[in-house]
């Protein structure tokens, strides 16, 4: 899904001196991205056109097609970075729970807590991964390989601390997780629950999913 | 029925139906309300009196599929036979076989479930309480054959079981709207193994 893109491997060191002209630029696709933000976040995705966006930012069409190929890519670019912003906290999450469950729960508890804050624009972003172009999917289902890599270190360290079995299929337990966190955010947006509400709730759907896995 | 209801309701199954053809061959969010009009060779103005949203056709759309769809189980649920597991591999793999025929527009309804619409004529996928019914029944006679734990919270389960059967069609999505029912299916299965391994007597 591609609210949880990311490029959190490409290294960002060394600064480049930027001329004045960089700026500019820089300035452009700041003030650009920001305008999107809160468009999508009032329209959703389809309800925001490229022109809106150009006249919420106060430039022409063409200056924002001068930074981003389409309104795909703009889109991808504001989840991109959102996710770049809470990773960090993900695997720091995932790193300091005592178990495999305080893990899972502290890990997605920063992505509830996150995009609960700015639910319209998680919502956009769950109604276009399920519409997409194929080309977009792919993007975002390698995206997701960063998720599932972290789920699945959490629970081989469950397996090695004793929590957990040796035998049993890692991988499909952790997709069945991943479906029902993002299934949860339904709750959120029909009947309002806070985070507190869609994790007490994920731990009960974790004994269910993890209920023969116990040691 | 007066006149005037005849024609209305026959408004709406046109409505409902080139809709239907719209958002699976076109795509939901491309489809206008203007363009279902067209198709469905009346007045944009009669489908508002029908329908307060596109959202709302939606919903419709899909109650009617879902309409034929369970009357079909009713005709084959008493004959489901085999273990617990089997049971519901069975319920879902017929699911399947079903929205692939038109996925995108199924595709769409998962889409939609996740904006909420304050148009009280729509029911957002999730809410199907047919199909949490028929898991729950499963479930109940699975406690009484001794293959399903007692204290198990079967709502719970049932809720862990839709967001899989849900999520399963990422393979549709990803195929760019061509669903393989097979395959699907043969996911859901080993997610029901496993889910159902843990809810077995001990």
């Amino acid at each position: 899904m591609s609210f949880v893109s990311v490029n959190i491997e490409s290294a960002t060191d060394s600064p480049v001196k930027l001329t004045r002209r960089a700026l500019a630029k820089q300035r452009t696709r700041e003030r650009v991205l920001s305008a999107a933000r809160r468009l999508f976040s009032e329209r959703g995705y389809e309800g925001a056109t490229i022109r809106d966006i150009a006249q919420a930012a106060g430039m022409s069409t063409g200056a924002v097609f001068a930074s981003f190929a389409d309104k795909s890519e703009l889109f991808d670019e504001i989840l991109t970075a959102d996710y770049e912003a809470i990773c960090a906290q993900m695997v720091q999450a995932a790193r300091s729970g005592a178990s495999a469950d305080e893990a899972l729960l502290g890990l997605f508890g920063v992505a509830y807590a996150f995009h609960l804050e700015q639910l319209p624009l998680l919502r956009a972003g769950i109604a276009v991964s399920w519409t997409h172009s194929e080309a977009a999917e792919r993007k975002s289902r390698s995206d997701l390989k960063h998720i599932f890599r972290l789920i699945a270190e959490v629970m081989q360290r469950g397996v090695d601390q004793g929590q957990l079995r040796g035998d049993i299929d890692l991988k499909l337990l952790a997709e069945i997780t991943w479906d029902v966190y993002v299934a949860n955010y339904r709750r959120a947006v029909y009947d309002g629950w806070t985070v507190e509400a869609l994790l007490a709730r994920l731990s009960d759907q974790l004994k269910i999913i993890f209920a023969a896995a116990r040691a | 029925m007066g006149v005037r209801d005849e024609q209305k309701q026959a408004t709406r199954e046109r409505v409902l139906e080139a809709a239907r053809d719209l958002f699976n061959d076109v795509g939901y969010e491309e489809t206008t309300i203007r363009a279902i009009a067209e198709r469905a060779a009346v007045s944009v103005g009669s489908v508002f009196t029908t329908f307060a949203s596109k959202a709302e056709v939606l919903s419709h759309v899909m109650e009617r599929r879902l309409d034929d769809l369970y009357l079909e189980f009713d005709r084959v649920l008493p004959y489901l036979r085999g273990a617990t597991a089997d049971r519901l591999c069975s319920i879902f793999a017929i699911h399947y076989e079903f929205e692939t025929r038109r996925v995108k527009l199924f595709l769409a309804h998962i889409a939609a479930s996740y904006s909420p619409s304050l148009d009280p004529g729509v029911k957002p996928y999730g809410r199907n309480q047919r199909l949490t019914d028929m898991l729950c029944d499963v479930l109940a006679e699975g406690v009484k054959r001794g293959e399903v734990r007692a204290d198990l919270d079967r709502q719970l389960a049932i809720d862990v079981l839709k967001a899989v059967y849900a999520w399963n069609y990422r393979m549709a999505a990803s195929a760019g709207g061509k669903g393989d029912a097979a395959a699907m299916s043969a996911a859901m299965e080993r997610q029901i193994l496993a889910i159902a391994e843990g809810w077995r007597p001990r």
